[in-house]
Parts: C-alpha cells; sequence; structure tokens
C-alpha cells in the first residue's frame, strides 16, 4: 500500500485523539466515583441500579410503618401496662371486701366503691389515650374512642402497615377487643366496674360475686390484648432488624453497580495517560520526518 | 550527424521536465488541500504515437496532467460517509435524548416516582396528618412538571431536528445548483480538468453526506444524481428540494425525499420515529398513571367522608397535559385515603388509610408507571449504546475507504522531492545535449566550406 505523510498525519491525530478520550472518560469516572454516567454506558447496569433503587426506596417507606408500627405498640403495651395494675389494684380491693363485705361499716364500703370509681376513670383515661394525635383502641375513628360515661364511640376497623414485601400487620387492638362490648354478656369493663362499686356500696353480696367473676373475666381480656401486643412487638423487633440488613446488603448492591472500583481504575488512567503520552512522543517523531530533511 | 532539427529534441525535453517541475510544486502546494488529488505529468513519445512521422519529431510530447483518483474508491468514501453522516447524528440525538432522563440519579424521574408512592405510605401511615397529605399533593406535583418537561424537551429535540432539514433542504439545492454547472462545462468541453473533477468529487461527496445520493456519471462526463430512486440532478437540471414542515420534498410536486443515508436520513428519523417514540412512552406512563391512580382513588373516602373523587384529571392522560385534578388539588383533606367498607359501601373511619395503602402498593407493581418509565430507560440506554457502537464501526468503515482514497490520491512529500530531482536532472541533461548538439553544429558551420 501506498502511504503518504498525509495520511500518516490523519491517522495519527485520530488515534492520539482516541487515546485522549479513553483517558478523559477514565478520569471522569475516578473523579466523579460514578461507573455509569449516562445510560448507554452500562444499560445493563442501569437497569439493575434502576430496580436496586426502587427495591431501595420502598425498603425505606416500610422501615418508616415499622418505625411507627413500633411507636404505635409501644405507645398501646405502657398503657396497658397501666391497666393490669389498676386491675390488679380492682382485685385487691373486691376480695377484701369479699371476705368480711357484711362485717363493713358503710363508710369503709363507701370508701372502696369511691376507690373502684376512681380506678375506673383511671381505666378510661387510658382508653382514650393516643398516639401521634390518633387514638390507641378506637378502630379508625377519629376518637376519643370512650366517652366520659364509658360509651364506645370507636369502630372495629384494623389499622394496617405494610411492614415486608407483601406482608402487613395488624397493629392496633380495639376498645370491643379489650374492654369488651357493650350490651353483651357481661357488657363493657367500665360497666363492669361500675355495678360493682354499687354492689359494694349496697352491701350486696350476690351481686358483688356475680360482678367479681365479672371482672375476672375483663381482666382476662385486657391481658390477652397485652399479650398480642407483645407479640406484635417481638416481630416489629425481628422485621426491623431484618429490614436494616436488606438496606445494608441494597446498599453494597448498589455501589457494586454504580461505584467505581477507585483502585482497577486508577491504575487504568495511569495505563492510560502513559499510551496517550506514548502516542503523542512517537507522532512528535514520526511525523516532521520526509525526504525533505535529508536533501539539501 | 545532427542536423538543425536535433535542436528541438532537447528543448521538447526541456519544457517537459519545466511542466513537471510546475506540477510537482502544484503537488506540494497543495499536499493538504482538502479533495486535491495528487497530479501527474502524461509524457509520450510522438514517433510511437504515429503524430511525429518517420524522421519527424523525436523529442517528447507532453499529452496532459492527469489526477490520480480511484472512481470506485472514491464513490465507496462518498457512500461511507454518508453512512458516517447518518450515525454520527443518531447517536448525538440519543445522547442528547439521555440527557433528558438522567439516569440512574437521585432526581430522575424514577426518584420522583418513588418519592410519589412514598408520600402515599405516609399518608396511609397519618391518614388525619394534614402535613402528609400536602406533601403528597407536592410530590404528585413535581411528578406531573417532570412529565411536562420531559414533552416539552422532546419537542425541543425534534423542533431543532425541523430546523436542521431546512439547512440541509438549502445546502442541497446549493450542491445540486453547482453540478448543474459543471454539468454545462462538461457539455462544452469535453475532458474536464482535473481541478473540475476534484471540485465535482467534493460536491457529490458532500450531496452524499447530507443525503445518502447516489450518483451516476455518465460516458459523456455528465453527474446524475439520484435520492430514493428518484432524479436530483441530471444534465443541466437539477430538482428544487424544500423542507417547510421538518419533512424533505422535492418543491415541484412536494413528494416525499425517500433518504436511506446520510444525516437527513438520521434528522427525518429523529422527527419521525426517535422522538415520537419517546413521547409515546411517556404519554403511556403518564395515562397509566392517571388510570391506574384514580382507578384506586375513587373508590376512597376523604375526611370529609365523601367519596368518588378523582386525584388525576380523568380526561388528561398524556404526559403534556397531565394534572391534578381540581376534585383534591388544593385540598388535601379531599385525597380518598379512606376504604369505604362492604358491604354498603360506606365511608370508614375517618382515620381510615387503607385505600391509601393500596395506592402506594403501586410502586411495585409490575404493570405500573415506576416499571413503565424503568422499561423506557432501559430500551433508551440499550438503543443509544447501539447506536454509539454502530458509529464507531461506521467510523472505521469510513476512515477505510478515505484511507484507501489516500493511498491513490493523497500528495507524498518523498515522491514529489524524488520527481523533483528527476526533472531536475532530466532537465539538466536535455540542457547538456542542447548544448553539444549547438556546439557540433557550430563545428561544422564555423570549419566546413572555409
Amino acid at each position: 500500500m501506498r502511504i503518504t505523510n498525509s495520511m500518516m498525519l490523519r491517522s495519527t491525530m485520530r488515534d492520539v485523539g482516541q487515546s485522549l478520550n479513553r483517558y478523559q472518560q477514565t478520569q471522569a469516572k475516578v473523579t466523579s466515583g460514578n461507573a455509569i454516567t449516562t445510560g448507554s454506558d452500562d444499560p445493563a447496569g442501569t437497569a439493575t441500579a434502576l430496580s436496586i433503587r426502587r427495591e431501595l426506596s420502598q425498603l425505606d417507606q416500610r422501615s418508616r410503618s415499622i418505625t411507627d408500627a413500633q411507636g404505635w405498640v409501644n405507645a398501646a403495651d405502657s398503657q396497658l401496662d397501666i391497666m393490669t395494675t389498676r386491675l390488679n389494684r380492682a382485685k385487691e380491693l373486691t376480695v377484701a371486701s369479699g371476705n368480711a363485705i357484711t362485717n363493713m361499716t358503710p363508710a369503709a364500703r363507701q370508701a372502696i366503691a369511691t376507690e373502684l370509681r376512681s380506678i375506673r376513670s383511671d381505666l378510661l383515661n387510658a382508653a382514650n389515650s393516643t398516639y401521634a394525635d390518633r387514638p390507641l383502641f378506637a378502630g379508625t375513628a377519629a376518637g376519643p374512642a370512650y366517652s366520659s360515661t364509658g360509651a364506645y364511640q370507636g369502630n372495629d376497623d384494623l389499622v394496617v402497615r405494610d411492614v415486608a414485601p407483601a406482608t402487613t400487620m395488624t397493629i392496633n387492638v380495639t376498645g370491643n377487643e379489650v374492654f369488651g362490648v357493650s350490651g353483651t354478656g357481661a357488657g363493657s369493663l367500665f360497666e363492669v366496674l361500675d355495678r360493682l362499686a354499687t354492689a359494694i356500696e349496697g352491701g350486696n353480696t350476690s351481686a358483688i360475686d356475680t360482678e367479681r367473676a365479672n371482672l375476672t373475666t375483663a381482666f382476662d381480656r385486657v391481658q390477652a390484648a397485652a399479650a398480642n401486643i407483645g407479640t406484635k412487638q417481638n416481630a416489629l423487633e425481628a422485621l426491623e432488624t431484618r429490614a436494616t440488613n436488606d438496606k445494608q446488603a441494597l446498599t453494597s448492591r448498589l455501589s457494586d453497580v454504580e461505584d467505581v472500583d477507585l483502585i482497577e481504575s486508577l491504575v487504568k488512567v495511569k495505563a492510560e495517560e502513559t499510551s496517550y503520552q506514548a502516542a503523542i512522543q512517537m507522532a512528535a517523531k514520526a511525523l516532521p520526518v520526509s525526504l525533505l530533511d535529508y536533501l539539501r | 550527424m545532427p542536423n538543425i532539427s536535433s535542436l528541438n529534441t532537447p528543448l521538447s525535453a526541456m519544457r517537459a521536465q519545466r511542466q513537471i517541475l510546475d506540477v510537482t510544486a502544484r503537488n506540494i502546494a497543495n499536499a493538504t488541500t482538502p479533495g486535491y488529488h495528487r497530479q501527474r505529468v502524461d509524457l509520450s513519445n510522438p514517433n510511437l504515437t504515429g503524430v511525429g512521422g518517420v524522421g519527424g519529431n523525436n523529442g517528447v510530447d507532453v499529452s496532459g496532467v492527469t489526477r490520480s483518483a480511484d472512481d470506485l474508491i472514491l464513490a465507496r468514501v462518498a457512500t461511507e460517509e454518508g453512512g458516517r453522516a447518518a450515525a454520527d447524528t443518531t447517536a448525538a440525538t440519543l445522547k442528547r435524548i439521555e440527557g433528558l432522563f438522567p439516569e440512574p440519579t437521585d432526581h430522575g424521574l424514577s426518584a420522583k416516582l418513588d418519592a410519589y408512592w412514598g408520600a402515599w405510605t405516609q399518608v396511609a401511615n397519618n391518614p388525619g396528618n394534614v402535613t402528609a397529605r400536602s406533601a403528597l399533593l407536592s410530590k404528585a406535583g413535581t411528578v406531573v412538571d417532570a412529565l411536562h418537561r420531559g414533552v416539552q424537551d422532546l419537542t425541543t429535540v425534534a423542533d431543532n431536528a425541523k430546523a436542521r432539514m431546512a439547512g440541509i433542504a438549502s445546502e442541497v439545492n446549493d450542491l445540486t445548483a453547482r453540478l448543474v454547472t459543471f454539468n454545462q462545462t462538461v457539455a462544452s468541453q469535453p475532458n474536464p480538468s482535473a481541478d473540475l473533477l476534484d471540485q465535482r468529487d467534493q460536491l457529490i461527496t458532500g450531496i452524499t453526506k447530507l443525503t445518502g445520493a447516489v450518483t451516476k456519471i455518465t460516458d459523456t462526463g455528465e453527474v446524475n444524481v439520484f435520492i430514493g430512486g428518484r432524479q436530483v440532478v441530471g444534465g443541466g437540471y437539477a430538482a428544487q428540494l424544500e423542507a417547510p414542515a421538518g419533512t424533505l420534498r422535492f418543491a415541484g410536486d412536494n413528494q416525499v425525499v425517500l433518504m436511506t443515508s446520510g444525516e437527513g436520513a438520521s434528522v427525518a428519523a429523529t422527527i419521525n420515529d426517535v422522538v415520537p417514540r419517546y413521547i409515546a412512552a411517556l404519554d403511556d406512563i403518564a395515562s397509566t398513571l392517571v388510570t391506574t391512580v384514580n382507578a384506586i382513588h375513587v373508590a376512597g373516602y376523604g375526611q370529609d367522608s365523601v367519596s368518588g373523587r378523582n386525584f388525576f384529571d380523568p380526561t388528561a392522560t398524556t404526559a403534556a397535559t397531565i394534572a391534578i385534578s381540581a376534585d383534591v388539588a388544593g385540598q388535601p383533606s379531599k385525597i380518598g385515603a379512606g376504604e369505604p367498607k362492604i358491604p354498603g359501601p360506606t365511608a370508614p373511619g375517618v382515620l381510615d388509610g387503607e385505600q391509601a395503602r393500596k395506592l402506594a402498593a403501586l410502586a411495585s407493581s409490575a404493570t405500573g408507571a415506576s416499571t413503565k418509565y424503568q422499561t423506557m430507560i432501559g430500551s433508551l440506554s440499550v438503543e443509544s449504546n447501539s447506536a454509539k457502537q454502530r458509529a464507531s464501526v461506521q467510523a472505521k468503515i469510513a476512515d477505510n475507504a478515505v484511507r484507501d482514497a489516500d493511498s491513490v490520491g493523497s500528495v507524498s512529500i518523498d515522491e514529489e522531492m524524488t520527481q523533483m530531482m528527476e526533472a531536475q536532472r532530466a532537465f539538466q541533461a536535455a540542457s547538456k545535449v542542447l548544448g553539444t548538439v549547438d556546439e557540433m553544429l557550430g563545428f561544422l558551420i564555423e570549419r566546413v566550406g572555409r
């Protein structure tokens, strides 16, 4: 093939240009830290990165839901704790009064009844407690859960959170579940306490016995609700740990796809710099040479 | 023994060598001129061609100056340069479109959609919270804006391409007019000069780069140009092209110019295929967003226990028009976060967030807007990547063709130097012969018959 000076010039310019271009691209990757600057750099990597980013965003949402659910469940748990303490006191009072109910003075009975009514009011307060302005025991109603007379104003709807992919958790227990439904069986806890206080005031032994049994049933119901909430607490803790681990795994996978392997790229930059220098040095030596240099 | 006419032989040699030196100087002067082909002086012996006749001219004739070019290779260069122009333009356009949708980043539409779905989760978790509801409306606003912006930017790409097409039309008209001038020159004086041929080839390459035109050179040396099978230049006639609305047409009968290569083919594809395709993809995303969200939202109840509201305007289902419906715009409490109670359906508790939870779940729907956007970005990056690769392959092919043409036609300084020395020596030798003949004749004239 016939080779001329202009051909050499052209191909040298092209090769040096390409070498500089590669050098610049690798350098841009190192300085930006991104392996993918535009999608076409790596279509497969881009698709993976987008998927992982979507997963991460959903995981973040679930983490927030889990945190919110934990706050809710913890609040409910502490309220149920208070209720259990107060109900234990109510049981103590009725055990004491049951033994010697007829021997007590009306004033003593009156004192017990007053304390029972105060326990009832404490329980009512606890039942109306809220988490982030939402009543804990009113289902999805605006609240408060109970009126001052002890009538339930909430509903039986579930409060649900997305806690894992395609997995939901009901985080609430409704007033009816915890305190019993008014008008069915012995009625609600507040009605039982009302009737018990009245019976003790009046010294009505048979009524006292009936209501004491009802109180035990109501107490068990509160205990069951507390156990239910406790289970949820444990489950949420496990889910939180899982979500944290998942997030770490996803973040590191994203970094594998999106971030530059610094050592590899630095070595590459150095190699490309050397090759670029070699190219321009070669061009500087080879290009000016022609027969002209040797004629005189 | 020399006679008087013997003086003419070295004279013709000296003339010829001087002309060779002339052409050599010319070649060196034009060593870097684009489109220039090295020229050489054709010498012939008139006795061999029979022109001189027996005992006639024993000198050398300059039969012409011809350029060193291979028409087949030049045709290949034009074709491949057309391909390079098309591939480069397509790659550049797709790169530009890619720049409009920066992914994977924290500020692309994908991240905005994710933030929007996340806002639904926040509403589901805090249905009574006005801040969460307002945040949802503002996130929806960013998605709507991003879609509007995407269509606008793509339209700008198409508009720029249309403007370029008008430029191509006038450039082609200029080139064809100059080819017509060439044809007219050839018609009046056959055997065009080397310079004229160089000029002709540059015009042909120019038209092919722009439109992928095919050129045929007739026996008489005239150039015929065809684009998409239709003649644009023939003899002294050139068809006028125009592109008033972004489509290249023949001015006479409004027929569309069908280009298969060249920059014009790529520009036409941008206008008629690439941009509409990506706008359609955005429209699909917008309409999916509107229909999937509305389908769930319509059943949902606002804080005022009223249902039947749309979240997005149901009549605006394109990316350019998508908007938050007037039912909820600016009224966060009317967002239908509550799930209808069955049977009924009746209004749920005011703090019910189940419907919002169902809407948040659209984030991972395999047929949802987020997935469709991801698919669009996937095909965009694949298309851009393969365009880039095609461009680099085409560049190699075109470079090879140019190299082959250069190998035949470009000026080599070494060759010219050698040629120069050769001509110089030949000139010296001829003058020496002239001197010798003169001396001999002088000897005869002075001494004989004294």
